[in-house]
């Protein structure tokens, strides 16, 4: 059992560290950087985390400053004893501290993405569409709607809100797209033992609810004669469909006609729509206010 | 220095082994990725992985531990026996459908289960909560059914199997297991009122117990995060989809993958149809339903709660309940 004074000195300590919590926290938000590690339906619940942590915090720092001698009491939950076990305990709480406000927020690379293994398509293979935009099931009917607007486009623009849709929906029906013109945007990434200098694939990360759970999605882009740009540079790929051999499978590839590198979206990652037809229609509106 | 070698050697193994865990880990992370670690991505995507899960696990572990010391300020102990059933069958039937009211993420759930149990709930009727309250509710059930937009039978098969095994392994445990499983110093907490007369009256003592749990499980939380965080950083995991090639290797791999991941269950779904080209169903369903019941941080959790024979056990116990299951199910599916 430890004495009051020195339980006194734990309440304190673990105050400022609930405190540090709440603060950092705070910052994420301010700097509008929760997005760089969790999904923005999840950023609502972390958000509130520090409204609990400071009523902690302030809680234990009642009781460590004003609580009588007699009611201080770690019969309970034990305190830890020896000086050891303590600088354990509190160093592990203050190590993602110290790692969140020492390393600049940044967002996952082609590094993870190579670790993960990127993904150029989001559906089964063996769905057969030799049938011009027909569908069978919910999901498919959506993708096919999607399908059926995009193919009117006289470039198809991939908008980050429907970025994962929008590549299925052209995977799903490669032949009828192919010679399309489209123009993505997404870092560079280059998966150096498998493709020559000139292909490489342009990626978002795909987040469901925390960054780990990420996974990369992408497109091939062959930029043929164009200047290489170096890996992880943010590009918009303006190009044509066509359909390639990779590793044995059918995959939609981008032959470049232009790339610029652009600056990291505000947003890095993409997230999955819930309806992406009502999705698209609502960009429409905002990109085409005169309509 | 002295008195930090007597008080190593003094500690017996069991105490010190939560933190020789992520001590061994850096050990060997700074020997062979020395080089490695220099470079400045391998460091950024350790940070985002690591503070990612921990802010995911965040509001959960804090909902854990408030709902948890909520019921111990103000729920008295004789309402929560009254509320189960005695008899086994229907106890570990409610114990199942605690989940759909408690849609708590395994992180929240062992200091939640942890008062319940001291307030009287019956161990085996616990056991069944752990394991099914993180895949059986609405929340998850709604996620996986969105991930599996294809294969909507996956969904039914998730839920249809959580609920078996649970159940299973909640008759066992009722049949086997006679003393308590709970570890002494656990057991020792007594509940003597004197939380009345501290500052600031009863609201104040729940956010002090709320601060004590999320302490002692913030640890577990912390180690898990970490060893998660360094596993996403250096595996590549193309290299070991190898294994999956073997017909029950694939089982194995898709299992073992649940628990070094420790991912959220509303969100393993979504991680498991990225594998739906390269394992066949059975697999799939193993990962979904073994990680929420087992991974890296809740096995911590659990080994704080249980005593370390009974938690070896119930580890055992769901991985060839699992095991079983899936493949029993890959039939079906």
């Amino acid at each position: 059992m430890n004495d009051s004074r020195s339980i006194r000195f734990h309440y304190l300590l673990r105050a400022v560290i609930l405190l540090a919590f709440a603060l950092y926290i705070g910052h994420l938000v301010q700097q509008d950087a929760l997005h760089y590690y969790v999904a923005p339906k999840l950023a609502r619940w972390v958000q509130l985390c520090p409204i609990p942590l400071t009523l902690m915090a302030l809680s234990l720092a009642i009781q460590a400053l004003f609580g009588k001698g007699s009611v201080l009491c770690d019969c309970e939950h034990r305190l830890p004893h020896s000086i050891f076990k303590s600088t354990a305990l509190y160093g592990l709480f203050l190590f993602p501290l110290l790692l969140g406000f020492a390393l600049p927020d940044r967002a996952l690379g082609s590094m993870a993405a190579s670790k993960k293994g990127i993904s150029f398509s989001s559906l089964p293979s063996e769905t057969n569409n030799a049938v011009r935009f027909e569908s069978i099931d919910p999901y498919h009917e959506e993708l096919t709607e999607l399908a059926k607007i995009l193919y009117a486009q006289p470039t198809i623009p991939v908008y980050s809100a429907i970025f994962s849709e929008t590549l299925g929906a052209i995977d799903l029906y490669k032949q009828q797209f192919e010679g399309k013109e489209i123009s993505v945007s997404g870092f560079l990434y280059r998966d150096d033992s498998e493709m020559p200098e000139s292909a490489f694939a342009i990626g978002r990360f795909l987040v469901q609810c925390c960054t780990a759970d990420a996974t990369p999605f992408g497109m091939l882009v062959d930029s043929g004669k164009l200047k290489s740009l170096p890996t992880d540079t943010w590009i918009e790929v303006r190009g044509k469909l066509q359909v390639v051999q990779y590793k044995g499978q059918e995959m939609m590839q981008i032959r470049a006609e232009a790339i610029t590198p652009i600056a990291q979206p505000t947003t890095p990652y993409i997230y999955t729509s819930a309806d992406s037809i009502t999705a698209w229609k609502a960009l429409q509106i905002t990109a085409n206010p005169t309509k | 220095m002295e008195r930090l070698i007597r008080t190593l050697t003094t500690l017996s193994p069991l105490k010190i082994l939560p933190l020789l865990l992520p001590i061994s880990f850096l050990i060997i992370v700074g020997f062979i990725w020395v080089p490695e670690l220099l470079d400045n991505a391998y460091i950024d995507t350790f940070k985002i992985g690591f503070i990612g899960i921990l802010l995911e696990a965040l509001p959960f572990v804090l909902a854990g531990a408030l709902l948890s010391s909520l019921l111990r300020v103000f729920i008295p102990d004789e309402m929560i026996s009254r509320w189960i059933p005695r008899q086994a069958l229907p106890a570990i039937l409610f114990a199942c459908l605690l989940g759909i009211i408690f849609p708590v993420c395994e992180c929240g759930m062992i200091p939640l289960v942890r008062r319940l149990i001291h307030k009287g709930m019956p161990v085996y009727v616990a056991i069944v909560f752990i394991l099914s309250g993180p895949i059986l509710n609405p929340v998850v059930y709604g996620a996986t059914l969105t991930a599996f937009r294809n294969h909507s039978e996956l969904a039914y098969a998730r839920m249809g199997l959580a609920f078996a095994v649970a159940c299973i392994i909640g008759l066992i445990i009722y049949a086997t297991v006679k003393k308590s499983p709970i570890r002494l110093s656990v057991q020792r907490e007594t509940d003597n009122t004197h939380h009345n007369n501290s500052r600031g009256g009863k609201l104040a003592a729940v956010f002090v117990h709320t601060s004590d749990e999320f302490f002692e499980m913030g640890k577990y939380l912390i180690i898990g995060c970490l060893l998660t965080a360094g596993i996403q950083t250096f595996m590549v995991q193309d290299s070991l989809a190898a294994i999956g090639d073997k017909p029950l290797g694939s089982y194995f791999f898709m299992m073992g993958l649940a628990f070094v991941l420790s991912l959220c269950s509303t969100s393993d779904a979504f991680v498991a149809s990225t594998f739906v080209h390269s394992f066949p169903a059975g697999a799939l369903l193993a990962f979904m339903v073994f990680g929420p019941m087992l991974d890296f941080k809740n096995s911590l959790m659990l080994l704080s709660l249980f005593k370390t024979k009974f938690a070896l056990y119930l580890f055992f116990l769901i991985f060839s309940s699992v095991f079983i299951g899936a493949v029993l199910m890959s039939i079906w599916l």
